[in-house]
């Protein structure tokens, strides 16, 4: 990866002056206004703000999915405008994993095969091995051959985190990963997810609507109307 | 890579309904397209080889001028690797035992006949067997009548000159038998190297000499191009193919094959446009994922074209599977008309026009909105995006039009066709337009409300484009359905037409004038009486507008008719089955003119005012032409090239009388005691003909049948395809509205109202489209007049309306056998 930054040794993301727009049929809105953060390495973050507020499209744009309309996002060094849609891709491949609200898991395959997919994708070795170890992991190594049409929620959830921890991202975004799922299955499976992102250390931005799963993170974004109002250090306030 | 190639499995593919409806519509297509060229090229082989029995051959080459052609002929025939025959034909007394007989004979080669078959009896009461030879030297085999008109058995001898042969069978039917006027008395058949000692052939004597050539197509083209200009104007060439009474039939089945196996190329590839679209649209997430978790969209690209190129494996081979034992099916159902064994061919060309219209499908129709899934942004995971608007679609649909006229093009081989079926195409689009404007205008002002006409018209309105695009399909595939189905029905029509059963089967000629009303008096008594009869005068057209015509006429342009002499006569009224294309015929004492046939005139150049002198014996007349008629020359009646007016410059002229009717096959024994009571009489007797037509016709007609199915299928699967991709939706909404408690019962009524609106119109336009492609179709090809079509057409808006009706009501099903909640848990 080419660095443009001396920072970037110690920062896994920097945005600059973010702002996105999307033309409608007789006007423009406006969704995302000079938006700036930064993010180190290893760091967890929360994103949170009301329904509508822009959280999802920040998400996305921060992880590269999307590309803004004004604005720089530099994520581990690459700034991601400036990267072909193949680049970008592969750039997801290596170094980004994803927790999605509705799992989105293939249907098609058995959650061992939906695991391996991006290790294979991504050509890592012996995918397989390291399907197996992590769906052990979040505790469904019983369940490896079974589709997700029959799993629950939850286990869905789990599989789905044990897709994105496979291919040892240095990040991880989720996008409220705990929106469909009851109190106490969305407890087990945050749980799980800040577990396994202490273990392997990964950088890990959340949005949420859970203020528990926020409080966990060391830091938390405030958006509103596509601002970011001060980012609140939530751990220098519980200190 | 198990997981990901697991992904592009077939096996999971088929899961997929979209899927499934492309590789049934891939299979119907190659099977149909597949079927239908080998079926044609076997129906040709077997519509030719049965028309070149009619000549014994595929070729003859008729020596008039009572002179065998050079040997050389034959040699370079041979050389040429064509099968060779050889027959003399002429007439002379032969005699039994005590009686006298003017009898026609034909003295055949060994190699006789070429094509086709003898059929012969051993005796009276012996069984009918066919044969592929005929008498040996030293016998004859003759016509059943001759037994009672010479009063012997088989077994006699028979006097002919000088010889005496022994009777050794009876002759049923010849393949080449008697289609032209000059065989006339009842045939005696003799080996060929009997007639010189027979001594009946002198200097002068009216004698033919036939030869016979089959071979191949090229050979024979060959051979024609070697011999053509060393035939003398007494020389007559000719094949199968020169306006044979059916060949028309032929040109006839061929054309509409084609017809049918273009309609098939258009229905698969709307079917696979249609459900490809359908299949990329649902493809969309997992492509956003699979670009979430890290492959680039080259990697897309080809993970797409992988699999498109294995369902066209798939589509070619399932489609070869389903065409072959189809098509053998088909052979023996062939063979089942025809009573004769018929070869199982698999013609390596005749699957080239398949597998290339499962390529095209693929590639023009399929792969356009499959390749767009590349650009689906990767954002998608996260939030479900702005659909397509179809926009992008406009420069595919441009490609798929041009890539699938081109197929129709390139596998008819008819412009005609092609721009037929397209300028019905753009009508029913510009209809469609039209509606679609009329139906935002019409419908927005309906309200919804408790009733179901109310909900099935805002129902059409809230899903105007889908219903749109649904119309657009349904009105196009009844469009070719249709097209099909009233070509199908015009053709049989014409077919039962031009030959109804007691179409006549037996002519009178050389009918002296003064025993004309004793013939009519004698079939009139056994109830079988004449058709008009006709005064013929034989001559030669001889100059036109004081020009010989063979300076006039270029020997390209050279016709048999001018070649031998014409069958003249006048008559006071034009027959009902001759039209008049140009002047007028003759008014009341008209003494001035002659009506000319239009095929001929037009080969000949000819127009109204010319000048056409005729030499009749020693005399010649002279008349302008006065009109030009159209001839029904499948009609099995008389028809006449020339008609001059009653009282005209003919009707001095030596004329005998002429005329058909119709015998049926129990009464033939009033035949020998017509021919002994009016021996000069000749008789032809054409039955056998007329039964081989009707044989030909009903082959053919059964191939359209089986191909009116293939299509009608095809036809489904389209209908199948675009029900099925709105499926989802409307069971959503079906269960929706029942969650916020909606009776079923309206459910059901505006669900079918809806789907009943959409079939009628669809219909509606289909069939006026379609109306409009066989107009077109009907001038090009099948050269028949355009008569509308209203018994045909008009059920199959109600039908389709019916039917599309049943099949919401059927979608419904699921809605309505199962709670609200689990099925929008299902349908999640
Ligand atoms: N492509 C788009 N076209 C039109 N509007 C859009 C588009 N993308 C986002 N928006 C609008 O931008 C705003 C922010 O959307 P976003 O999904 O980011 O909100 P959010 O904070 O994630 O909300 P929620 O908590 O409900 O998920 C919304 O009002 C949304 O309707
Ligand atoms: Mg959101």
């Amino acid at each position: 990866m080419p660095t443009t930054n001396p920072d970037s040794q110690r920062l896994m993301l920097r945005v600059e002056n973010l702002s996105h727009r999307v033309s409608l049929e007789t006007n423009t809105l406006t969704i995302l206004k000079g938006v700036s953060l930064e993010i180190n390495r290893g760091e967890s973050v929360a994103i949170v703000g009301r329904s509508g507020s822009g959280k999802t499209t920040l998400l996305g744009l921060l992880a590269g999915l999307d590309t803004p309309t004004e604005g720089t996002v530099e994520l581990d060094g690459s700034i991601i405008s400036r990267l072909s849609e193949d680049e970008r891709a592969k750039l997801r491949a290596h170094r980004v994993g994803f927790v999605f609200q509705s799992f989105q898991l293939l249907p098609a395959l058995t959650a061992l095969e939906n695991v391996m997919l991006p290790l294979e994708l991504a050509g890592m070795d012996a995918p397989e091995k390291r399907a197996r170890e992590l769906l052990e992991r979040v505790g469904l190594g019983e369940r490896l051959t079974h589709t997700p049409r029959q799993l629950s929620g939850g286990e869905q959830q789990r599989v789905a985190i044990a897709r994105a921890f496979a291919s040892d991202p240095a990040i991880l975004f989720a996008d409220e990963p705990t929106g469909n799922l009851d109190n106490r299955t969305g407890q087990e499976v945050s749980d799980l997810l800040m577990d396994l992102n202490k273990e392997q250390g990964t950088t890990l931005v959340m949005v949420t609507h859970d203020e528990h799963l926020a409080a966990r993170c060391a830091r938390q974004f405030h958006i509103e109307a596509g601002e970011l109002t001060e980012p609140v250090a939530e751990a220098e306030l519980a200190d | 890579m198990a997981a990901a190639k697991k992904l592009m499995s077939m096996r999971r593919d088929w899961r997929e309904r979209d899927v499934r409806v492309v590789l049934a519509a891939l299979i119907i297509a190659v099977a149909t397209v597949a079927t239908i060229a080998l079926f044609a090229g076997q129906l040709q082989h077997t519509l030719v080889s049965s028309a070149s029995s009619f000549l014994a051959a595929d070729r003859q080459l008729e020596a008039e001028n009572g002179q065998p052609v050079p040997e050389e002929w034959i040699t370079e025939a041979r050389e040429r690797r064509l099968q060779t025959g050889r027959m003399v034909e002429f007439s002379t007394m032969v005699f039994g035992s005590d009686a006298f007989q003017l009898v026609s004979v034909k003295a055949v080669s060994n190699e006789y006949p070429l094509r086709g078959e003898l059929e012969i009896q051993g005796d009276s009461e012996g069984s009918r067997e066919q044969v592929q030879h005929g008498p040996a030297p030293g016998e004859v085999w003759i016509n059943p009548r001759l037994l009672r008109l010479l009063d012997i058995r088989t077994g006699d001898t028979l006097e002919v000159g000088n010889r005496n042969l022994t009777v050794s069978g009876l002759l049923l039917r010849e393949p080449d038998g008697g289609f032209s006027l000059s065989a006339l008395a009842p045939r005696v058949m003799m080996h060929v190297d009997d007639v010189a000692s027979t001594g009946v052939i002198q200097e002068g004597s009216r004698v033919e000499y036939v030869y016979l050539f089959a071979g191949t197509e090229a050979a024979l083209e060959g051979y024609y191009q070697w011999l053509q200009p060393q035939l003398g104007p007494s020389h007559e060439w000719e094949g199968v193919r020169d306006g044979e009474t059916f060949s028309r039939s032929l040109d006839r089945a061929e054309s509409f094959l084609l017809l049918g196996g273009s309609l098939a190329v258009l229905l698969a590839a709307v079917a696979v446009a249609v459900a490809s679209r359908q299949y990329a649209l649902s493809q969309r997430d997992t492509v956003a994922l699979l670009k979430t978790l890290g492959l680039g969209s080259s990697g897309i690209g080809l993970l797409y074209l992988k699999r498109l190129a294995l369902w066209g494996v798939t589509g070619m081979v399932g489609g070869l599977l389903v065409a072959v034992p189809l098509f053998w099916l088909l052979t023996r159902l062939l063979s089942e008309a025809l009573d004769r064994p018929v070869e199982f061919q698999l013609e390596a060309s005749a699957l080239t026009p398949a597998l290339l219209t499962a390529l095209v499908s693929l590639f023009a129709f399929a792969y356009p909105p499959i390749r767009r899934l590349k650009h689906v942004p990767a954002m998608r995971v996260l939030r479900s995006q702005p659909g397509e608007t179809g926009r992008e679609a406009l420069p595919d649909m441009l490609i798929a039009i041009v890539a699938v006229f081109g197929l129709v093009w390139l596998y008819a081989g008819e412009l005609s066709l092609v721009v037929s079926l397209l300028g019905a195409l753009v009508l029913l689009l510009g209809a469609l337009g039209l509606l679609g404007w009329l139906l935002v205008a019409a419908l927005r002002k309906v309200r919804g409300g408790g009733h179901a006409w109310r909900l099935a018209l805002v129902g059409l309105y809230r899903h105007r484009r889908a219903s749109l695009s649904q119309i657009a399909v349904f009105a196009m595939t009844l469009m070719l359905a249709t097209t099909l189905i009233l070509v199908r029905t015009s053709l049989l029509d014409d077919w039962q037409a031009q030959l109804p059963d007691d179409a006549p089967n037996h002519f009178l000629i050389n009918i002296a004038p003064d025993a004309v009303g004793d013939v009519a008096d004698f079939w009139e008594e056994r109830g079988q009486p004449l058709d008009q009869l006709y005064p013929m005068v034989r001559g030669r057209l001889t100059q036109l507008n004081g020009q010989p015509v063979k300076e006039v006429v270029s020997k390209d342009q050279r016709v048999g008719a001018l070649n031998r002499e014409l069958n003249l006569t006048w008559m006071a009224s034009l027959p009902e089955d001759n039209n008049i294309v140009k002047g007028s015929w003759f008014e009341g004492d008209d003494k001035q003119g002659v009506s000319v046939e239009s095929e001929l005139a037009s080969k000949l150049g000819l127009a109204l005012g010319d000048e056409l002198t005729f030499t009749i014996g020693s005399d010649k007349i002279t008349e302008t032409v006065t009109s030009i008629r159209t001839v029904q020359w499948d009609s099995m009646k008389p028809n006449f090239y020339m008609a001059f007016p009653p009282n005209g410059g003919l009707t001095d002229m030596p004329a005998t009388w002429i005329t058909s009717f119709y015998l049926p096959r129990d009464q033939k024994s009033a035949l020998n005691e017509f021919s002994r009571r009016f021996p000069t009489v000749s008789l032809l007797e054409i039955d056998n003909i007329i039964e081989r037509i009707q044989e030909i016709v009903r082959q053919v007609t059964q191939a359209i049948e089986a191909i009116l199915v293939l299509i009608l299928a095809a036809a489904l699967v389209v209908m199948a395809a675009v029900v099925s991709a709105t499926l989802q939706d409307r069971q959503r909404e079906g269960a929706l509205l029942r969650t916020l408690g909606g009776r079923q019962s309206l459910l059901v009524r505006s669900t079918m109202l809806e789907f009943a609106l959409l079939g009628g119109f669809a219909g509606v336009l289909g069939v006026a489209a379609a109306e409009a492609a066989v107009w077109a179709l009907q001038f090009r090809m099948f050269e028949g007049q355009f008569s509308w079509h209203w018994q045909v057409v008009l059920p199959i808006p109600v039908m389709s309306a019916l039917v599309l009706a049943l099949f919401g009501r059927w979608q419904l099903r699921p809605v309505l056998s199962v709670s609200p909640m689990l099925l929008l848990r299902r349908l999640e």
